[in-house]
């Protein structure tokens, strides 16, 4: 028998392949496609209109926190690139609303892992998948989704599926992810908050602490904070600043804001010069001074456009749905599942012609 | 494929990847539940304008070059959205319907959106319809679906034709095959031949005879074709002295006395033409302008006093058709500007003398680059009045501007090889048998050798082919310097 060396690869090297044979899709694929069976041969409705909204983005920590004013201490922080090449990850979902069905609405989730390692970015992308949510099947879809986060949704409203479809294959990803990875800096597109509710601070604490077990460390990145101060947005504290430097927010009042659970420590970041600055959300239990070396490793090992760093800006953009996507979404659902396409029917040109149309319609 | 919009005659018709259509292809567009099929050509496919293509392809052009990766697809998605990225729009021209089988001109109705069934018609159940081939057909090579596509020369007969696209693309060759086509029916074809290209149409390539030899006669004027004075009547010498030499009207009156005075003595020569110019009596600038004219006539060696060299034009037409039909090359390659166009208004002369005196029936005409030996104010006479003479007229050019647009709008036939010059894609585009946006759309992209058919000949259907070969040695190729290197 002719013998044959068995190389084996580093783990973190080797992530992307990793993801794919880990299986992360079969559970979320089966879901996928059993909601979809319950599409087939039904009326489709496209409506541009309602389409065009969905392609809005999404305000990165929704949840809305207020710092009080005298309970503001804070502090500057001038940044050193460390590079040593520390692997940087990103992770994006997506979520667009395909169309909607007589017995509900049919949705795509993809996302998006991109990965920096050896100077060289690698993506892994994953999706689109179509979601039929309808009455009958959306407790069953969203308690199978999470169950694997030990996570129980309470029934989300019909309205709020997009939303909680998008999260809960965000969730899933990032859990992978902390779970795959060793050593590395973690990049979530958002902030490290969670609502009151149990569950959800127990599954943010989860996937943080499996990250932290894996040495590591948890960014998230937020566009577009609504975090104010005196009036001013906080990313405008910065200014005058010379970057990259971190301005930390230490209020005692953000442990518990109101309703919400932050996990992380707060910060302000311009990393580039001339580039903007973000919300900066660091995992708590990460002690602060790691914290920031984490960030100049930040810095020092990613490229960073505008400030923002590449690999969530791609994994931004290999996850959004653009027009052609959604059109080839439906060709696939009429194909496949036989979905009967309708014209959308506008109430207003129904009943009043010509005459009730507003602009634009 | 699936109907789009319709504006005017044109038609937008959605294709998807996996049908595969090209520029200039009919396209059949039946609505059963009208009882009717729309015929349609493709003149130009766009890309459907699919909304967020280009953000699409300026993010994965701007990544792609450092980015790699893979896609966990399992529905295999992206394909779809690759098949609706790839979707092209045909721009289409209505040719009419199909009703109960037969084709009319109709053109105003509507075939359904929904459950109209649009596919490609062959190019034989086009020619079928239409009667393109007739009872004398004419080989001209096949069609972008590997059709025999053949003319009927019924649709050359009377007409008036243009064979026309930038050098190299072969409207000699195509122009051959008319020609020889022709002669096969019996017609008689006189070609003014400028480059001397026609000359070896008796021969194949291998140089050995062919079938067309003893049908194909070459005159060298100066050479193999001279002519007498007394072969030459009035008319036609007064047509090529104020024509070709341009001879004032005062003077042409003088000699119009001179050629009667001579006539009339019997002696009608070269040499006593040039005593009497000496000796008349008129004025020195008329005598002056006349013996200028009679020099030219002299040394062109075109006109002779020895009858045994000179031959009849005329007899020469009639013993053509007498032996049905047969090719007359006028060889012009070695032939002077100004003595090219005194050779070319003795034949056309001498061909309306006989023509306007029903000695023969008819004539097909090619003329090569005309505007080298006619004026433009003749063509209109050649194009109107002499086609009710019987005269027959083949336009052959690579300068469409030089044919007057007349002419274009006259045509009946037009042989459209390859032009990508804008300027002269429009001065094409005025050929009333076609309109602009076809001509110019498919005429730009079309290979060498391939040429757009239009008008009569192909019932007014534009049809791409590509022209097929001829046995015939080639003459009239251009000479290379480093001819020996080419072959090596």
């Amino acid at each position: 028998m002719i013998g044959q060396l068995q190389y084996e690869t580093t783990p973190k090297y080797s992530f992307p392949r990793s993801l794919k044979d880990a299986g992360i899709s079969k559970r979320i694929v089966e879901l996928s496609l059993n909601s979809m069976r319950t599409a087939s041969g039904r009326i489709f409705d496209v409506n541009d209109e309602e389409l065009a909204s969905f392609f809005t983005e999404r305000v990165d920590d929704k949840y809305q926190l207020s710092i009080k004013d005298g309970s503001f201490p804070a502090s500057i922080v001038p940044l050193r690139a460390i590079h040593d090449e520390t692997p940087i990850i990103g992770i994006d979902v997506s979520s667009i609303k395909i169309g909607v069905t007589d017995a509900g609405a049919i949705y795509a989730v993809r996302g998006a892992v991109v990965t920096k390692i050896n100077n060289c970015y690698r993506y892994v992308r994953f999706g689109p998948l179509p979601f039929h949510i309808t009455k009958e099947n959306i407790h069953e879809v969203f308690s199978e989704l999470s169950r694997d986060l030990s996570v129980r949704f309470h029934l989300p409203s019909y309205i709020d599926s997009q939303i909680y479809l998008c999260n809960i294959i965000e969730k899933r990803l990032r859990a992978y992810v902390s779970r795959l990875v060793r050593r590395s800096i973690i990049l979530w597109d958002g902030s490290l908050t969670a609502g009151m509710q149990r569950n959800l601070i127990n599954d943010l604490s989860k996937m943080l602490r499996t990250a932290r077990e894996n040495s590591n460390i948890v960014m998230g990145i937020s566009k577009d904070t609504s975090l104010k101060f005196i009036g001013w947005r906080i990313t405008d504290l910065l200014n005058g600043y010379k970057p990259p430097c971190l301005f930390e927010i230490r209020s005692p009042s953000l442990s518990h804001a109101g309703s919400l659970r932050v996990l992380g420590r707060i910060y302000v970041a311009r990393l580039a010069k001339g580039g903007c600055a973000f919300r900066l959300d660091i995992d708590k239990a990460i002690p602060r001074e790691e914290s920031i070396v984490a960030v100049e490793k930040l810095i020092g090992n990613e490229m960073l456009y505008q400030g923002y760093p590449e690999t969530l800006r791609l994994a931004h953009i290999y996850s959004t749905f653009t027009a052609s996507d959604v059109i080839g979404i439906q060709r696939l659902l009429i194909r496949k599942y036989g979905l009967k396409l309708v014209a959308h029917n506008n109430m207003h040109r129904t009943l009043f012609g010509p005459y009730g149309t507003r602009l634009g319609d | 494929m699936r109907l789009f919009k319709k504006t005017g005659n044109t038609m937008h018709i959605l294709c998807f990847p996996d049908e595969e259509v090209e520029k200039g292809e009919y396209l059949l567009i039946e609505d059963e539940k009208a009882h009717k099929s729309m015929i349609v050509q493709v003149i130009d496919i766009e890309f459907a304008n699919v909304p967020g293509v280009m953000e699409e392809m300026l993010r994965s052009s701007s990544i792609e070059e450092f980015v790699e990766g893979e896609d966990d697809d399992p529905l295999d998605i992206m394909s779809h959205i690759l098949y609706i990225q790839d979707a092209r729009l045909l721009i289409c021209k209505v040719h009419g319907t199909i009703v109960n089988g037969k084709l009319t001109s109709e053109s105003s109705w509507l075939p359904s959106r929904t459950h109209s069934i649009i596919h490609k018609i062959p190019t034989e159940s086009l020619v079928k319809l239409a009667n393109i081939e007739g009872s004398l057909p004419i080989m001209i090579g096949e069609t972008q679906d590997s059709f025999p596509l053949a003319i009927d020369a019924h649709q050359l007969d009377g007409r008036l034709s243009i064979v026309t696209g930038k050098k190299g693309t072969g409207k000699s060759h195509l122009s051959k095959i008319l020609a020889l086509g022709l002669a096969d029916y019996g017609a008689i074809v006189v070609i003014l031949d400028l480059n001397g290209e026609y000359t070896s149409l008796g021969y194949n390539q291998d140089g050995s005879k062919n079938r067309y030899y003893d049908k194909i006669k070459v005159l060298s004027p100066g050479k193999t074709f001279k002519v007498t004075l007394y072969q030459t009547n009035l008319y036609v010498i007064m047509r090529t002295l104020v024509y070709a030499l341009g001879l004032p009207g005062t003077s042409a009156r003088e000699f119009r006395h001179i050629w009667k005075f001579l006539e009339k003595t019997g002696r009608l020569t070269l040499h006593d033409l040039g005593e009497a110019i000496q000796n008349w009596k008129c004025n020195q600038h008329v005598k002056d302008a006349l013996y200028s004219r009679y020099s030219a006539l002299v040394n062109s060696g075109f006109f002779t006093d020895n009858m045994a060299e000179a031959i009849s034009f005329e007899k020469m037409l009639r013993k053509t058709e007498r032996n049905g039909g047969g090719i007359i090359i006028i060889d012009l390659s070695d032939t002077s500007p100004s003595d090219r166009q005194m050779v070319v208004e003795y034949a056309l002369a001498k061909l309306q003398e006989a023509l306007s005196q029903w000695k023969i029936r008819a004539v097909f005409l090619f003329a090569e680059e005309a505007h080298l030996y006619l004026k433009e104010t003749y063509w209109d006479d050649i194009v109107t009045r002499m086609r009710h003479f019987g005269l027959f007229t083949t336009f052959i050019t690579n300068q469409p501007n030089t044919i007057h647009e007349n002419i274009y709008r006259q045509a009946d036939n037009v042989f459209l090889l390859n032009f990508v010059n804008e300027h002269d894609l429009q001065i094409i585009s005025r050929a009333a048998r076609a309109d602009a946006e076809t001509i110019t759309s498919i005429v730009r992209d079309l290979p060498s050798h391939h040429c757009l058919l239009l008008g009569k000949v192909v019932k007014d259907f534009p049809i791409i082919v590509k022209i097929r070969s001829l046995n015939v040695k080639t003459m009239g190729q251009t000479r290379f310097f480093f001819a020996e290197k080419r072959e090596i």
